[in-house]
């Protein structure tokens, strides 16, 4: 055509970049798979139950980030799905034997006693299946109405819960059965190959394989035609919808898949914590959630990985290692993290802090680092070009990347 | 609709016999007390480069708008291709064969122009979120049919070196480029261009005019043009249409245009548009205001 | 009847509370389009601050709440200043996000300053002066509560319309820019908005913390419930968060009377959720509130 520029190769096909693709990302993934192997085997109890519900609450972050990092819906709701999918789970997989004191009687406890590879999924499909009632609504509402609406949900919800006594156990809670694999209960200890593994070291294999084939799909989805059209929405819906993108396919999509993986993530939650309450699933839930993806990063899976990691790990990990001082405001370990003030007064600043200043959380401090090492790098020859024209070089500073998303090829 | 990705850039095929492939009746646009379009009709035949022009607030985008539907006309018919537009919802226009480029150019900055290319694949490609989060398989061949049907689109509008650079990185030209790529991509039958070389410089124009002459020429695509840049259009457009305040004041050929009264009337003002009433010889239609 | 009577009073006086809560609201989003989740928690501040002005500080009971009235409007003055202003033209999700954060902080802020024990409001009233009519107690809390809430709404509707200062926010409120093209001190016009906003939401929650005899930070749980008031009113609308306010306040205060006959059906407890089902059902209808306004999506 006239009008092109004249220096025009035929560009090869350009294979989408999977996480696999580039021989960076594949040694980190071997060195990573060596790390966690060496974790799994020497670590102790204390930090494969950090590790564990660090996990789980990657999935959980992962969830939130699909409904709000990649399709914009304003939503503080993960709590909600999470418990749904909990006591889905408990109703599946509950003990049936077991009797609630209910106003002073004695009541059996509903629980169908079934297999993890039921209630699992049960969990997953249930929770969805509330999404997929949900998500009309996120035609209807936008922005903040949305956000307040599933603030609601919150609220309704756990008044639903402590009063649905027969299932959750009322206001005391409940508790429930580990997973158990065959003859394996995972709340002992066994013996694999002749080889004892705690009961620590069972689940955190379970959660792990979880959350890397959850990350897997998130990424994946991401990068191809759905993902694309959850990006589309949050960024300009109107615009996207003249590109021709179904809103309603869309939302409710993006609903769905997050409400599916929230569910998963309190079902887990539930198995491993062998106790399940109430007043778990509240508001304070969901804000350390928004904390995780602000300061892990917005519509990245690896964010949602680190922000968990850091919201929820960062914690216990001090706690852990400072001798034991007098954490005069840490009132009890809920989700394995110390439910105190304090805490919670560090996340609402870590979400100011990393709005202000990184709004592309840990992964966008990240890309500024290798941003600033490619420019290192790319010092210009004197009397030539400069050395390379790298893909980010053009914005650098002034352009704000929100979300360190889409097919950049560095995996996710 | 699942149309097989096409090895060249191919583009529909339209019909032949002599129908207009958009007609518009009466049609009539009002919001916030404002009347944006009166009563406008038009037809534009397929393969034609079909011009809309008229001074700033004439309702042009408006028309776009109602073409998107985005906006709902109080009055009116429009058929596409043989079918009445006005039941289609937003996302069904793309579908319908429709594609448009935008004049605010804010919407997707944080979009690579190849996944804006690859998002205006959306119509074109099947994979849901299931397909596309096990990737293995139909999605992951989807993917690089289109990937390479983008690229290659990017190349012959040389933009293929900024195929990862964020859209809003890039300076305004290359974005209004890119977004003409990304129009093309959809294999429209209807390309609707808004301002497509407003904030251009000279150079930039021309070759975006040559661009869209090419479309027209090679690739056989209808489209219509809204413009503010005279020699452009002039130059360029098969049939133009003037609007001024909601309201056609002309139609025809470039030159009639040129030398219409009324038309430099509305842009012009009062006093020039006496002038040409006077200085033009053409027979017809000469408004005599003395 | 005379319960029927005491509840709708009773009523009416949170949601004169709520409504003071939603208008603060309302007119930082109107001024400046950002959405202040923190806004109930400037009442817990206020009430707070006033609470340890009169029982820790030993001020008398004005000087607390003029106390009290400074430092949220500090608060959100410094907030707007330092945090929000850097926010300007970034997606709404970040921008409700951030004032989450603040309102995290202000929530267990003031639970780490003092403590989780429960506190006397401050008060100028005895316990149950009022007067009676009836078999209706119309206590002196509530009815100053009414009167200040309808002062303040007078005071406001005053200076929006006959103030320079209220007119520049009614102008930045309808088109920004034009307003900065006419001179407007569009910075003046956010802090301005911010302060009163604190000021009046401190107001409401001294009086909520009267009527709650004796509060602890729950009473941020309360505060919340001033959202359904807001969206149910509507976003952009000061008669929407008036009104709002006071149908929540019915809604709750009229449950709680009457819901002992359902508790079998619906729960203990539900006069805490009641007005959430009561603004889905309205977003159902209306899903920019009663009286809200469309936001149009620019192509």
């Amino acid at each position: 055509m006239s009008a092109a520029e004249t220096a025009v190769e035929t560009p090869a096909i350009e294979e989408p970049p999977g996480l696999l693709r580039l021989a960076i990302v594949r040694g980190l993934v071997v060195l990573g798979i060596i790390a966690v192997g060496i974790f799994f085997l020497i670590a102790s109890d204390e930090w494969l139950n950090i590790a564990n519900y660090t996990m789980l609450a990657a999935i959980a972050a992962l969830s939130l980030n699909v409904l709000s990092g990649y399709t914009g819906q304003v939503s503080l709701g993960i709590a909600f799905f999470m418990a749904i999918g909990a006591y889905t789970a408990v109703w599946l997989g509950g003990d049936p034997t077991t009797t609630f004191f209910i106003n002073a009687q004695k009541v059996p406890a509903l629980g169908l006693g079934l297999s993890w590879l039921i209630w699992l999924p049960g969990a997953g499909i249930v929770a969805a299946i509330a999404g997929a009632i949900i998500g009309p609504t996120a035609l209807r509402l936008k922005g903040f109405y949305l956000g307040i609406v599933s603030l609601a949900l919150i609220f309704i919800g756990q008044q639903i819960f402590v009063n649905a006594s027969r299932l959750t156990g009322g206001p005391g809670g409940r508790s429930f059965p580990s997973v158990t694999f065959g003859s394996f209960d995972f709340s002992q200890q066994n013996t694999i190959l002749g080889v004892a593994v705690t009961s620590n070291q069972q689940y955190f294999l379970l959660i792990l394989v979880i959350l890397v084939i959850a990350a897997v799909f998130v990424h994946n989805v991401m990068r191809s035609r759905a993902g694309r059209a959850f990006q589309a929405v949050r960024d300009n819906e109107t615009g996207a919808a003249i590109l021709g993108v179904n809103l309603f396919e869309a939302k409710m999509g993006a609903f769905i898949l997050s409400a599916f993986l929230a569910g998963i993530a309190g079902a887990l939650f539930a198995a491993f914590n062998s106790y399940v309450r109430p007043d778990y699933w509240g508001l304070l839930l969901s804000i350390q959630y928004v904390a995780a993806i602000i300061v892990g990063g917005i519509a990245s899976v690896w964010g949602s990985i680190l922000g968990a990691a850091f919201v929820f790990a960062l914690p216990q990990i001090i706690e852990l290692l400072t001798p034991q001082s007098q954490s005069s405001t840490s009132t009890g370990v809920i989700f394995g993290i110390a439910s105190g003030d304090l805490n919670a007064a560090i996340y609402g600043l870590l979400i100011i802090v990393f709005l202000l200043f990184e709004p592309a959380g840990m992964i966008g401090l990240i890309r500024r680092g290798q941003l600033l090492v490619r420019r290192l790098s790319n010092r210009p020859r004197k009397g030539g070009e400069p050395a390379k024209a790298s893909p980010n070089s053009v914005h650098d500073s002034e352009f704000e990347v929100e979300s360190s998303t889409l097919s950049t090829g560095d995996g996710a | 609709m699942s149309n097989p990705v096409p090895d060249a850039v191919e583009m529909p095929a339209h019909p032949g016999n002599g129908a207009p492939l958009l007609s518009v009746e009466g049609l009539t646009v009002r919001f916030a007390g404002v009347t944006a379009l009166a009563e406008v009709s038009f037809n534009v035949q397929p393969g034609e480069l079909f011009a809309v022009i008229g001074p700033n607030g004439a309702g042009k985008t408006s028309l776009f708008n109602v073409f998107s539907r985005v906006y709902q006309p109080a009055a009116g018919t429009i058929t596409f291709d043989g079918r009445d537009l006005l039941r289609l919802k937003p996302h069904q226009t793309a579908r319908a064969g429709i594609a448009r480029t935008f004049q605010n150019l804010g919407q997707f900055p944080l979009h690579t122009v190849l996944d804006y290319m690859l998002l205006g694949r959306h119509t074109h490609m099947r994979s849901g979120i299931l397909l596309g989060g096990i990737y293995l398989g139909p999605t992951r061949s989807e993917e690089k049919k289109n990937r390479a049907y983008c690229l290659k689109l990017l190349s012959l509008l040389g933009l293929e070196r900024y195929q990862n650079y964020p859209l809003g990185s890039l300076p305004y030209g290359l974005q209004k480029r890119a977004d003409l790529a990304r129009a093309l991509a959809m294999q429209p039958r209807l390309l609707l261009l808004d301002e497509p070389v407003a904030g251009m410089g000279l150079e930039e124009s021309q070759d975006i005019a040559a661009v869209i002459l090419d479309i027209k020429e090679q690739l056989g695509i209808t489209q219509i043009l809204v413009e503010h840049d005279m020699a452009m259009v002039m130059g360029i457009a098969d049939r133009v249409l003037v609007l001024d305040f909601g309201r056609v004041i002309a139609q025809g050929l470039p030159a009639e245009i040129q030398a219409n009264p009324d038309v430099i009337k509305a842009y012009l003002g009062e006093e020039f548009g006496k002038q040409a009433s006077v200085d033009v010889s053409t027979p017809a239609e000469t408004s005599r205001e003395q | 009847m005379a319960f029927f009577i005491q509840l709708v009073f009773n009523g009416i006086a949170l949601g004169c509370i709520y409504a003071l809560i939603a208008l603060g609201f309302t007119i930082i989003f109107k001024a400046s389009e950002v959405i202040n989740f923190a806004q109930g928690e400037f009442l817990l501040v206020g009430a707070y601050v006033a609470s340890a002005g009169v029982f820790d500080w030993n001020l008398g009971f004005v000087p607390s709440i003029l106390l009290a009235i400074a430092v949220t409007v500090i608060i959100g003055m410094l907030f707007e200043r330092f945090a929000l202003r850097r926010m300007i033209g970034r997606p709404v999700f970040s921008i409700i996000m951030i004032t989450i954060g603040l309102d995290t902080i202000l929530r267990t802020g003031v639970v780490i300053k003092w403590g989780s024990t429960i506190r006397a409001p401050a008060s100028p009233f005895q316990f149950s002066s009022g007067f009676n009519v009836g078999g209706v107690h119309f206590g002196a809390n509530e009815i100053w509560t009414i009167i200040v809430t309808i002062a303040i709404c007078a005071l406001l509707f005053v200076f929006f319309r006959f103030t320079r200062y209220g007119l520049a926010m009614r102008a930045t409120a309808i088109d920004q820019e034009a307003a900065l093209a006419i001179g407007v001190n569009v910075r003046t016009v956010y802090a301005l908005a911010w302060g009163i906003a604190g000021a009046i939401a401190t107001i409401g929650g001294i009086f909520l913390a009267i009527q709650a005899a004796a509060f602890d930070s729950t009473l941020g749980q309360t505060a919340l419930l001033a959202f359904p008031a807001i969206i149910l009113g509507g976003l952009d609308s000061v008669v929407g968060a008036v009104v709002g306010g006071i149908l929540i306040g019915l809604t709750q205060d009229l449950t709680a009377g009457y819901e002992g006959h359902f508790t079998n059906i619906v729960g203990a407890g539900f006069h805490d959720i009641a007005p959430y089902i009561l603004m889905i059902i309205i977003l159902f209808i209306r899903p920019y509130g009663l009286f809200g306004t469309r936001k149009v999506e620019r192509v």
